[in-house]
């Protein structure tokens, strides 16, 4: 993405923000979301601010501009100054040129029906003159890499493309700080890359940025970390500081780098910034490991990873098979072609690819809820198109992206109850059912809580135990981790795991390098609705030219062991096969 | 799928200043509304195909094709349930079916799908600024337009959203279609509250992210589009209070009712 305009932004004076003792709790709650936090962002500074859900994130965020406490009831004490000012009796409103705001839903935040007047649409709000607005305009898309997009729509841009534009409308007020509330949540690898690539030109151009974000590895580069635990300020210092406080970002939900923690759990008291680097440090620390580079990827194959063939068992007839299925939407463009899938019981599958490749879509294939063009789906040796969805149910369940799309009940246990009552049980092998799969899930103890009032991480817990409490063979889940913090993430797929040693044949559909190479077994890449890769996890992240093509990265630590000629695809892994060469 | 109806031509009709359009949503309106005979409501409606056909909207109206079956044929048949008027043609339980009841019935079918049609033809020419803008012209306060205007962006959000929560349900085998008409309605619970609670949270995320852009900072904000007043604005408004005009004489001279058809 080529930035050719420069924005100004509001001189901000010494400092962009100044934040003293902000206290907030919200109306009914026991403790307070955020608690005395303090902290001063000098102007052209970038701040990334990270912790686990509910440690007080997006609560700082929108105390910035005012959402907190005028849209948000609840007892805000402190004070906050934006370049200078205090905002004290100041509307959400005023705060707006001051102080832009963009938000993970970007669905949320668009308004327009055209590019352009989607940018003018902050300037219009504050009354500013059409000749004002049609020389900020076009600066603001440049800026972005929207030049040209004018008078397209922003529905029909990508996700990427709606987050950019959605800066683009901010970076159009020229305010004092941008404030991101993770940006790139909803996207795909190529749209968290456009938009970390832009984070990074605006940083250059000295705006000063507040970044919410959960990976820290996107956080290298910022000139400050806040890690904030239970609404408090837990560390506060440069990334390479606060990165090699590993203990400490597991304690408060932060998953650190995988470089910083390889080198740490090596013993080397070192920061690596870069794969390169980390691979310097560990060959001065441990010569031996760097005179000895192997190019025996089999070799490094490790206990809890046995395959790393996609196709290790073929023989005989598979649970779940798809033969040569294409479909189409109505008057659209093919979005499966010729698809082969065979699905064994116990297989552990990640499905990935970019957003419209046709993930989703084929897992809808699977359950029944779309019915292929061309082919067809096998499931235990019987024709789906001849099994009703609810029959499907109870061979392949499906956990949708967003758990809020199923949950209904007034108490957990009543909506997990839900799926056997449909499928007429008698009362007694209900509660047998529902107690197995609240325990499987771990919520034996909120059967019944109110399933609105639970975290995020919990409601697609529960999405999870209301189809587990089918007894499914095999279990899809679509992108089960996004929007959970790191914490949640290993106890959602602490949990899959389990599944799949119980025998239950999993697929997830996911976005996230690092899940696929510590929990997956075998990898099926979509590309434009056709099939460009299945095979093991070893082999799908040796595959360099499939991997940048598809804008999919390895993790990092999988690309430091393959500068050592071997692969790893965890952190454990890599420096268990270090301390063992060396 | 494309979930909103704007169709972006650069049409006369599209160009069309907003406060025209607007005006001619409601005179659309006004014009069915005062006539019930099927053969007087065919002026209208032959306004409408005109439209769509040079404003390129058929698409929309593809899509909605089932919408408009249902609406004139549904119709027809309540009315020939409530409507007993005339010399009965069929004996049939229930039904009153004569001249005048299939008359009646199909003119109001045919009325509601004309207002469907003009409501269609509007969403495919006008853009959502352009609604507000128009709604802010004919002295609506900004906040309310703007309300108006982007409920029309969310309805096939919260649509597409009901899809994926009935398919959500299927696949913890519900089935949507057991007993009577009344069990059907209540067996949609479990879709209406996720819905509900979805619109909720994407309101309260909107309302958020608009406030956060100014939405409010001043009563009247400023245009980034310039919509000049031109002549055909000047000939379509002309048009459109003789197409008012003509429906209400219809309605006034009795012509537009189905006496004359007894």
């Amino acid at each position: 993405m080529k930035i050719d305009a420069q924005i100004v932004q509001a001189t901000p004076g010494p400092h962009a923000v100044w934040v003293q003792g902000v206290t907030f709790t919200y109306h009914g709650a026991e403790r307070p979301a955020l608690r005395a936090v303090s902290f001063v962002q000098s102007a052209g500074e970038t701040i990334g601010v990270m912790g686990a859900s509910g440690a007080g994130k997006s609560t700082l965020a929108k105390c910035l501009n005012r959402i907190v406490p005028e849209f948000e009831d609840g007892d805000f004490r402190g004070t906050i100054r934006i370049a200078g000012e205090a905002l004290e009796h100041l509307r959400v409103c005023e705060v707006a040129p001051k102080v832009g705001m963009v938000f993970q839903d970007f669905e949320s935040q668009l308004f327009s029906t055209n590019v352009a007047h989607e940018v003018a649409f902050a300037m219009e709000q504050v009354g500013m003159d059409r000749a004002e607005m049609d020389r900020r305009i076009i600066p603001a898309l440049e800026a972005v890499g929207l030049r040209g997009f004018e008078h397209r729509d922003p529905m029909s841009l990508s996700g990427g493309e709606k987050q950019r534009l959605a800066i683009a409308s901010v970076l159009a007020l020229r305010p004092s700080v941008i404030v991101l509330d993770e940006p790139t949540t909803d996207l795909d690898p190529e749209g968290r890359a456009e938009i970390f690539e832009l984070i990074a030109k605006l940083r250059a151009q000295g705006l000063s940025l507040i970044v919410i974000e959960h990976e820290s590895e996107e956080l290298r580069a910022a000139n400050r970390i806040i890690v904030l635990r239970e609404g408090e300020i837990a560390t506060d210092g440069p990334p390479a500081e606060v990165f090699a406080r590993t203990e400490l970002l597991m304690e408060c939900g932060v998953r650190p780098p995988g470089l910083g923690h390889a080198l740490k759990l090596l013993g080397i008291d070192a920061q690596a910034e870069s794969v390169e680097q980390a691979y310097d440090a560990i060959v001065r620390a441990y010569p031996r490991v760097g005179a000895t580079l192997v190019d025996n990827v089999a070799d490094s194959r490790a206990p809890g990873h046995p395959a790393t063939s996609g196709n290790a068992a073929t023989t005989g007839p598979p649970f779940m098979a798809i033969e040569n299925v294409s479909f189409s939407y109505a008057d659209g463009p093919r979005v499966l072609d010729s698809i082969d899938l065979r699905v064994e019981a116990g297989d552990f599958i990640a499905i990935v690819g970019q957003n419209g490749s046709g993930k989703t879509t084929l897992a809808k294939q699977i359950v029944g809820l779309l019915q292929p063009a061309t082919g067809r789906v096998i499931i235990e040796g019987k024709n789906r198109a001849q099994m009703r969805p609810a029959e499907t149910a109870r061979e392949v369940a499906y956990v949708f992206q967003n758990p809020d799309h199923q949950i209904f009940a007034a108490t957990v246990q009543e909506e997990v109850a839900f799926g056997p009552r449909n499928f007429g049980l008698a009362d007694g092998e209900i509660e047998r059912r529902c107690n197995e799969a609240l325990e499987a899930v771990g919520l034996q103890n909120e059967r019944q809580s109110d399933p609105f009032l639970l975290s995020k991480g919990e409601r697609q817990r529960l999405a999870v135990a209301s189809v587990l409490v089918l007894r499914p063979r095999m279990l899809i889940l679509d992108e089960p981790t996004t929007g959970l913090d790191h914490r949640e993430q290993l106890r959602m797929m602490a949990l899959v795991r389990d599944l799949n040693r119980a025998g239950i044949a999993i697929v997830i559909i996911t976005h996230t390098p690092w899940l696929v190479a510590e929990y997956a077994r075998r990898v099926v890449l979509l590309r434009k609705g056709a099939k460009i890769f299945d095979g093991g996890v070893r082999e799908f992240f040796m595959q360099d030219e499939l991997l940048r093509s598809s804008s999919f990265r390895a993790p990092e630590i999988t690309e430091l062991s393959r500068r050592f000629g071997t692969l790893a695809l965890s952190t454990g892994e890599f420096v268990a096969w270090v301390k063992g060469r060396a | 799928m494309p979930i909103y109806l704007y169709i972006d031509r650069g049409t006369f009709v599209h160009r069309l200043h907003p406060t025209v359009k607007v005006f001619a949503l409601f005179v659309m309106f006004w014009s069915v509304y005062w006539v019930d005979n099927p053969i007087a409501l065919a002026p209208v409606g032959l306004v409408m195909l005109w439209i769509a056909q040079l404003t390129d909207s058929w698409p929309n109206f593809y899509r909605l094709r089932w919408l408009f079956a249902i609406l004139v044929f549904s119709t027809t048949i309540a009315w020939m349930v409530f409507y007993r008027r005339g010399a009965v043609l069929v004996n049939v339980p229930i039904f009153h079916i004569s001249r005048l009841s299939l008359i009646f019935g199909v003119g109001r079918g045919i009325k509601l799908a004309e207002l469907l049609a003009a409501s269609v033809l509007f969403l495919s020419t006008t853009k959502i600024e352009e609604f507000t803008y128009g709604l802010q012209r004919m002295r609506v306060p900004y906040r309310v337009g703007f309300a108006i205007s982007l409920s029309f962006r969310l309805v096939p959000l919260f649509i597409d959203s009901a899809v994926t929560i009935v398919d959500a349900q299927r696949l913890r085998g519900y089935d949507f279609n057991q007993g009577g008409p009344i069990e059907r309605v209540r067996r949609y619970v479990p879709v209406v509250i996720p819905v509900f609670m979805g619109a909720l949270r994407k309101a309260n995320n909107m309302a958020m992210a608009l406030e956060a852009r100014g939405f409010g900072f001043s009563h009247e904000p400023t245009t980034f589009i310039d919509y000049p007043v031109t002549g055909a604005d000047i000939m379509a408004f002309g048009f459109l209070i003789a197409l008012g005009t003509l429906s209400f004489m219809l309605y006034w001279t009795g012509l537009g009712g189905i006496g004359p058809l007894k």
